[in-house]
């Protein structure tokens, strides 16, 4: 881990594995020029402050920036944003997986802007290709839609400007983008998931794997029992932020409650961390930090065990991890019964 | 100084005997006794008398000893520990009646206990003794007969109100006969039951025989056939043996239950309406108590479902008909275990597929109701013309006169049913606002102002004294003159106005007959 030397705890590779990552994040956020600049002369791995950081770096091609501004704005620093620039930004950063630029659908969107939306990724997707023949790192295809009807005619759209076989051979999983404003409403996140696969299955993509773009923690398990991979997560750093300690994926306690000696985390276990997130250091980064650094182990075991249920043979273990999870959660044990109904054979 | 508080004990007998009123509470006693004496069978006769009725119950039991025996008479003295009846007051129901008799056959002796007039002297502030005889006998046939004499019901009831039907419904309903022990596996003795009334009371058959057992109809997973489909769809829900652990300790949850269409329903005994007794209950000794039926979502609707938790650690009230400790943190565990039950039968593709099943034959019900209505407003049509019940259809009317009389040069640009001057219409070229209603009359019912109103569309003028009666009396501190040959109306108020009256129904030369498309 980055500093790790300095409050004497080994290195969380096993838990600071993947990084993410997004061209907008250099340019929504009012950085000089010569910072962002400086920011891409070297690849991130490759920087004295990261290392030993060995692990993945997704690089999100910022298009949901596209929900809230007309265009990324780079003209701060007198770029002109476009898939090039963007895929430029990616391999500057050194991505080790990269989407194509996308222009993500609103809830809102009519049918025809919803068309004109994928058109325009489509004309990404064929510079996409032509710019990363080179580009040693997976590459994900953003798919956009909520539900079978609008992903499959997102697909239509795109092979009208890409030959369906040469998706196929240029990408290496999909992206599932545009769920973010139905990040709180569960029945859409998981009809989003299991339509996606669906139209994966239907589309020659059964084999890929699939992240899903901007959604986190308390929804993670249903979508994942569904089919997901990957997700991108910050809300073990929010939570911290907002002085929240996570127990589990699914509780959160106030940060004063904490009985740090029960959780045998390398951060928990650490003296100096603990009398950190107990207050007692001068700046407010060094209480938070570990406790985000704790959150965001606390999501990662979990999903470590969430995986080894459902590598297991039937879907038992799967189950019971559900019904541990949201037996007590009235808001999300429907949407668990609907996973455990869906997918893994239903209870009765 | 420490005192002691004091019991009256002859109120503390009255008020107990006169907290039950139903003699069927005699009968879920009694069943509930020998169900815990191991009887295997028990017969329990009601006889019609003039001040009440005789109820003699006999069972083949363990009978009872002597210690039992005074449990039996004495209250809160009861040598149960949890099962029902552990307070010992439901026997006490039995001092409503003029004689108590009881028999009974344990471990080779015989006793004999009997109690004259215990109602009559309770009521006279005096506690009723029992005679105890007991005589040696040949062990092997052990046993309990009690027999009750003019056992007073509550004020209202009549042993004659007592049919089979409703005693049979009772008993799966509200007694240990009605157990859903046998779906747990649990070791459960089987017990038969027969009832035999008088023929005062009820003369259809001759006996009811039952057993210890509440069965779920039949399973039909698939929908039938006809109007209501899933009518006798039904699924069982296998039961279910849960620990949970609460503050303070564990217990066990038993759940079992099924979900079914009315005529399932129908299918299994009901103590008064269906509404009343369909749901989620909660039960101990695997008898009914209380339902939970928030366990299920609203829009669920607990008639669907019959589901019974029972659970050894919640307590009654001394009725038996509450629970008494829902304040604690078992009840809450418990309860809170059935609502997770629960909601995963409401989501079960089965029970959702149901649902779907009611609601597609609701929807053809609907589309055969739509054609009987659609037929007769067919006829209606053919019968009668065109003949518009509503605003919008007034001005369907309109449009179709302007269309037959191009010189109106009129159609209709907006409607907004809601608004005071419903429809604004292009007249020779120019906008108007225009009040719709069938007759010139509603206008002045539904107290249009006119301020705002250049036409009073109208399929026709409606009742002219009505009309006459707004010319005299005024409307709104105006005055109205009607020109109606004219085809207008002048309202005098701070201003005057003349609205024009268009009247759809002369309009239309002659009543369009639409050809029918079929």
């Amino acid at each position: 881990m980055i500093g790790a030397d300095r409050v004497g705890v080994d290195p969380l590779t096993e838990y600071f594995d993947a990084s993410m990552m997004s061209v907008s994040s250099l340019t929504d956020y009012n950085i000089t020029k010569e910072r962002y600049e400086a920011y891409l002369e070297t690849p991130i791995k490759e920087r004295e402050l990261f290392e030993p950081f060995n692990g993945v770096v997704f690089a999100d091609s910022g298009g949901f920036k596209f929900l809230n501004n007309a265009e990324i704005d780079g003209s701060d620093f007198e770029v002109t944003m476009n898939q090039e620039t963007v895929y430029d930004i990616q391999k500057a950063l050194g991505s080790d997986i990269i989407v194509n630029l996308d222009h993500p659908i609103a809830p809102g969107d009519s049918h025809q802007e919803r068309v004109q939306k994928a058109e325009q990724t489509a004309e990404n997707i064929h510079e996409f290709l032509n710019l990363t023949r080179d580009f040693e790192g997976a590459k994900y295809l953003t798919l956009h839609g909520y539900n079978y009807s609008m992903m499959t005619e997102f697909l239509e759209v795109i092979t009208n400007e890409v030959p369906l076989g040469v998706l196929q051979e240029g990408f290496d999983g999909i992206a599932l983008g545009s769920l973010v404003p139905k990040k709180d409403n569960r029945d859409a996140l998981i009809k989003a998931v299991t339509d996606c696969r669906e139209v994966m299955n239907d589309w020659g993509f059964e084999n890929w794997p699939l992240h899903v773009l901007g959604i986190a923690s308390r929804a993670i398990p249903i979508l994942t029992a569904l089919g997901a991979d990957s997700f991108d997560s910050s809300t073990h750093l929010h939570n911290a932020i907002n002085g929240k300690y996570n127990r589990s994926m699914m509780e959160q306690v106030p940060l004063d409650d904490v009985d740090f000696t029960e959780c045998d985390c390398p951060i928990c276990q650490s003296d100096l961390l603990v009398d950190r997130m107990r207050g007692n250091t001068e700046y407010q980064k060094d209480v938070l930090g570990p406790v985000a650094m704790h959150n965001l182990i606390v999501q990662k075991r979990e999903l470590a065990d969430l995986r080894q249920c459902i590598k297991q043979d039937g879907t038992d273990a799967l189950i019971e991890y559900l019904e541990e999870t949201f037996s007590r959660d009235k808001t999300m044990r429907q949407y668990a019964h609907k996973v455990v109904n869906q997918s893994l054979g239903g209870y009765f | 100084m420490k005192k002691s508080p004091k019991v009256n004990e002859v109120n503390e007998f009255l008020e107990i005997a006169s907290d039950f009123e139903d003699p069927l509470e005699v009968i879920r006693e009694s069943l509930s006794n020998s169900y815990d004496a191991d009887a295997t069978e028990v017969e329990i006769t009601i006889q019609n008398q003039p001040n009440g009725s005789d109820i003699i119950i006999e069972d083949d039991g363990d009978g009872m000893n002597e210690r039992d025996l005074e449990s039996f008479f004495d209250l809160g003295n009861s040598r149960k520990t949890d099962s029902i009846g552990y307070k010992g007051h439901g026997t006490k129901i039995f001092y409503k009646s003029d004689r108590i008799e009881v028999t009974t056959v344990h471990d080779g002796t015989s006793y004999r206990a009997v109690m004259d007039d215990p109602w009559e002297k309770l009521n006279r502030k005096e506690l009723p003794e029992y005679e105890l005889t007991k005589n040696s006998v040949r062990s092997g046939n052990p046993g309990t007969k009690i027999r009750i004499t003019n056992f007073r019901s509550g004020y209202g009831f009549d042993a004659e109100e007592l049919t089979y039907n409703k005693i049979h419904h009772y008993l799966k309903w509200k007694t240990i006969a009605g157990s859903t022990a046998h779906y747990l596996g649990e070791d459960m003795r089987e017990m038969e039951i027969a009832v035999t009334l008088d023929d005062a009371i009820d003369d259809t058959r001759a006996q009811l025989v039952t057993s210890n057992r509440l069965d779920f109809p039949a399973e039909q997973l698939e929908p039938s056939e006809g109007e209501y489909p899933a009518e006798r769809m039904c699924k069982h829900y296998p039961a279910k043996e849960i620990d949970i652990e609460y503050e303070g300790g564990e217990t066990t949850l038993q759940i079992v239950g099924m979900v079914g269409g009315k005529k399932t329903r129908n299918e299994l005994p009901t103590y008064g309406r269906h509404s009343a007794q369909f749901g989620i209950w909660f039960a101990k000794d695997h008898i009914k108590v209380e339902r939970l039926n928030e366990a299920v979502s609203h829009d669920n609707e607990f008639l669907h479902f019959f589901f019974v938790a029972n659970c050894q650690d919640i307590e009654l009230s001394a009725n038996r008909e509450n629970i008494r400790n829902k304040a604690s943190p078992v009840y809450q565990a418990v309860k809170e275990e059935v609502e997770y039950y629960l909601s995963k039968v409401t989501q079960d593709p089965w029970f959702k597929s149901y649902l779907e099943t009611r609601k597609q034959a609701d929807r053809q019900r609907r589309t055969a109701d739509q054609q009987s209505s659609l037929k007769d407003r067919r006829e209606r049509i053919e019968k009668m013309g065109f003949e518009p019940d509503n605003k919008a259809e007034v001005l369907l009317g309109l449009e179709r006169a302007a269309i037959e009389d191009q010189s109106l040069s009129l159609s209709v640009e907006d409607f907004d049913p809601n608004a005071d001057v419903h429809a604004i219409l292009r007249q020779n070229g120019r906008l108007r606002n225009a009040a719709v209603h069938q007759t010139l009359t509603g206008l002045f019912e539904e107290e249009v102002p006119l301020e705002n109103t250049d036409i009073a569309v109208c399929w026709t003028h409606g009742d002219p004294a009505e009309l006459k009666e707004y010319e005299r009396n005024g409307y709104f501190g105006g005055e109205v003159s009607l020109q109606l040959e004219e085809g207008g109306l002048q309202y005098h108020n701070d201003d005057s106005r003349y609205i024009e009256i268009i009247d759809v129904e002369s309009l239309l030369t002659s009543k369009a007959v639409p050809t029918a498309d079929d």
